[in-house]
């Protein structure tokens, strides 16, 4: 009688700690999963090409334009999304990814292997921009901050073309800026963005959409 | 189908499937710890810090991979190491398992390729054999899938208006392929009670040959107890046998000294001893015919002959009557070394060679004589040695007895040498030799067998029996003969400490 009745305690005991254990499990999965889903600082790129960027832009074709910190693991991701943008645009779209070289840091910090991917990529050139300061004239935040400017060099679309912090798969920003490129879109788009802070000077304190 | 075989099939294939399980328990224990280290490596590799600007800190990715892997990881490693072979278990572990493919798809970005993580674990999550486990991972999936897609569609689906219904496309793959696992576990339990089947027939084999071995085995036994009291008889006709050949050898002696002693009664002149008293009895004056009559002046003289003669006969029959003794006593010791024999212990103690040789020669001395045999003797100083004395002297006896015997049909002198010798540091040899009738080449290997003889009235006993007591004693007894006519040596040796003796 006794040993049933402490068979059944133990019972109780393990399923009790079987369902903590799952709370305390899915609590964390949940807290991944939300972090994961925590978006940038949206940039607030100017709707008209700047004059004083150093950056190019043809004339007869569209210019993509991708801030990327050369250290953030995120960022991994938005550069696979624009290996598969620039292999559906077949040449019809140039794309320029500035790679922040924050003041103090060494080129070679900078040429990470992030940098190597980008100029693995057909039609895409890689620049470095010291000291942040083409980000600052775009107003870019957040690493993958993704521009769209024209022919004309109007903005037509800007942020991520990933769908959440470092994941890789379909995403509404690759398929706007491919809709925008094949002329199959006509309105400006906007999307969020999932990357690390281009700059601490930024981040505004307390903000913990920003915090990377 | 015996309904006592099918429950006891039952009974093996549950035992059998519990010993699966615990077994599948500890093997996910170490999978799962290895996943666990796989996932912390594959956070540091991937994602090992994050940025704002020019200064960083360690990933969320790195911690989510240390502490939420260590909890997904820490109960079913617990419970598979406190409870292995349980229910709870077993479901834990695979609820387990589908949480550590949604992490490990998490921490590497949501690669397509990390997704085959969950198909193979449902792969090695049928080792247990048991659909319900199946079901649990299936149903994680499934609810995993259906909450993401009700809250979060595109953390999952990768667009953000996916289908309500999108969830069951997803665990749809996943049914397919537990559908065909399904199978392959039924398949496999249907192996594993057919098998338990075989072995419950088998048990019941097994103790109906136990039930016949222990029949025979008691047959046997009635049987060896038997055959124990026949050999027992068989051992006394054997020591019977033994006796009576050791006994006729000595009773040999026996005859020929009391026809010795016959003899010498026979030659007894008890006549002339009447005789001399008649011619006393007739003349009263004694004196006066001892001293007048010349019958009476050579009497006293003719007495002092007769005394003399009775003497020498009285000398001679003392002799015989000795040696009569000696035989007779050693009639005793024969009987005596076989009740020892047939007791499994003899007489030990440690005796002079020679003394030995010269007793089994007295016990023949007598026919020796009678048969002309010229006895030779050569004895070298030896240790005296530890053995059974009666063993020794039954071997001699028979060795002397076989030399005279060997030589009853030689025409010209009868030389019979008995000789002791060293034969190295711990043995010494007795050496029996004749000029008699010698030994074939082709008989030389048979005369130690049993039954084995050359004589018209001989057994095949007593060399047979010498050379298991020489064996006996750790010594060896043997023969060398240059063939018919040439005589024979007889060599029997023997150890001066024989360690089993005693």
């Amino acid at each position: 009688m006794e040993n049933t009745v402490s068979i059944r305690k133990s019972a109780i005991g393990t399923l009790a700690v079987s369902a903590l254990w799952l709370v305390v499990v899915l609590a964390g999965m949940f807290f991944l999963l939300r972090y994961s889903q925590a978006a940038g600082l949206a940039a607030r790129p100017p709707l008209q090409w700047p004059g004083t960027s150093l950056v190019p832009r043809p004339a007869d074709r569209p210019v993509l334009v991708m801030f990327v910190h050369p250290q953030c693991p995120c960022s991994s991701a938005s550069i696979s999304e624009l290996e598969r943008l620039m292999a559906g645009c077949q040449g019809r779209l140039s794309a320029e990814v500035l790679f922040i070289q924050p003041a103090g840091k060494s080129e070679e910090w900078a040429r990470s292997g992030l940098w190597q991917a980008v100029a693995a990529i057909p039609g895409v050139r890689a620049r470095l921009d010291q000291d942040g300061a083409e980000a600052r004239r775009f107003q870019a935040l957040t690493s993958g901050q993704t521009l769209l400017y024209d022919a004309a060099g109007t903005l037509q679309f800007q942020g991520g073309i990933t769908l959440s912090r470092g994941h890789e798969g379909d995403n509404p920003g690759r398929s706007a800026v491919a809709a925008l490129v094949r002329h199959e879109l006509s309105n400006p788009a906007q999307t969020p963005v999932f990357g690390c802070a281009l700059e601490a000077a930024e981040t505004p304190n307390g903000c913990v959409a920003c915090k990377p | 189908m015996d309904a006592a075989l099918k429950q006891r099939a039952n009974e093996l294939f549950q035992a059998d499937e519990h010993e699966l399980h615990k077994h599948t328990d500890q093997l996910f224990a170490k999978l799962m710890i290895i996943q666990w280290v796989a996932g912390v490596a594959a956070a540091l590799w991937i994602s090992p810090r994050t940025w704002i600007g020019d200064t960083s800190e360690i990933h969320i990715h790195v911690w989510a991979a240390v502490f939420l892997g260590g909890a997904i990881c820490g109960l079913p490693v617990s419970l598979a190491w406190r409870q292995p072979g349980h229910p709870l278990t077993r479901h834990v572990v695979a609820a387990s398992q589908m949480m550590i493919s949604a992490l490990l798809i998490h921490l590497t970005g949501g690669r397509i390729e990390t997704h085959f993580h969950v198909f193979g674990s449902l792969a090695f999550l049928a080792f247990y054999r048991d659909w319900r486990v199946m079901l649990t991972a299936t149903a994680v999936v499934a609810v995993d899938h259906l909450a993401r897609g009700l809250f979060w569609p595109q953390s999952v689906f990768g667009v953000l208006t996916a289908s309500p219904w999108r969830w069951l496309e997803h665990a749809g793959w996943v049914l397919f392929e537990d559908a065909f696992l399904v199978i392959s576990i039924r398949r496999t339990l249907e192996d594993m009670f057919e098998v338990a089947m075989r072995r419950a027939r088998l048990e019941g084999t097994n103790v109906e040959i136990e039930r016949q071995v222990i029949e025979r085995t008691a047959q046997l036994s009635a049987a060896q107890a038997q055959l124990v009291s026949a050999s027992r008889q068989a051992g006394m006709a054997e020591i019977a046998t033994n006796v009576l050949h050791n006994v006729g050898n000595v009773l040999n002696s026996v005859n020929v000294s009391a026809e010795a002693v016959a003899g010498k009664v026979r030659q007894f002149r008890l006549g002339r001893l009447q005789s001399a008293a008649g011619l006393l009895s007739e003349n009263r004056a004694v004196p006066q015919y001892l001293t007048d009559h010349p019958q009476g002046r050579v009497l006293p003289d003719y007495l002092g002959k007769l005394a003399a003669d009775l003497t020498e006969t009285q000398d001679a029959i003392l002799e015989e009557l000795a040696s009569l003794r000696s035989n007779i006593d050693h009639i005793n010791e024969v009987v005596a070394m076989q009740q020892a024999y047939a007791r499994r212990s003899g007489v030990v103690g440690t005796f002079p060679v020679a003394d030995m040789v010269e007793d089994a020669i007295r016990i023949n001395n007598a026919a020796l004589h009678r048969h002309g045999v010229n006895l030779e003797r050569d004895y070298d100083t030896v240790p005296p040695v530890l053995t059974d004395r009666h063993k020794v002297l039954q071997i001699l006896v028979n060795l002397l007895s076989n030399a005279k015997h060997a030589m009853d049909h030689n025409t010209g002198d009868k030389l019979m040498s008995v000789s002791v010798k060293p034969a190295g540091p711990d043995h010494v040899e007795i050496i029996v030799k004749d000029n008699g009738g010698g030994i074939a080449p082709e008989n030389i290997t048979q005369i130690f067998s049993h039954g084995f003889t050359t004589k018209e009235e001989g057994h095949g006993f007593g060399l047979h029996s010498g050379a298991l007591a020489a064996r006996e004693l750790g010594g060896a007894l043997t023969a060398q003969s240059d063939g018919p006519g040439m005589g024979a040596v007889f060599t029997f040796k023997l150890p001066v400490n024989h360690p089993d003796i005693r």
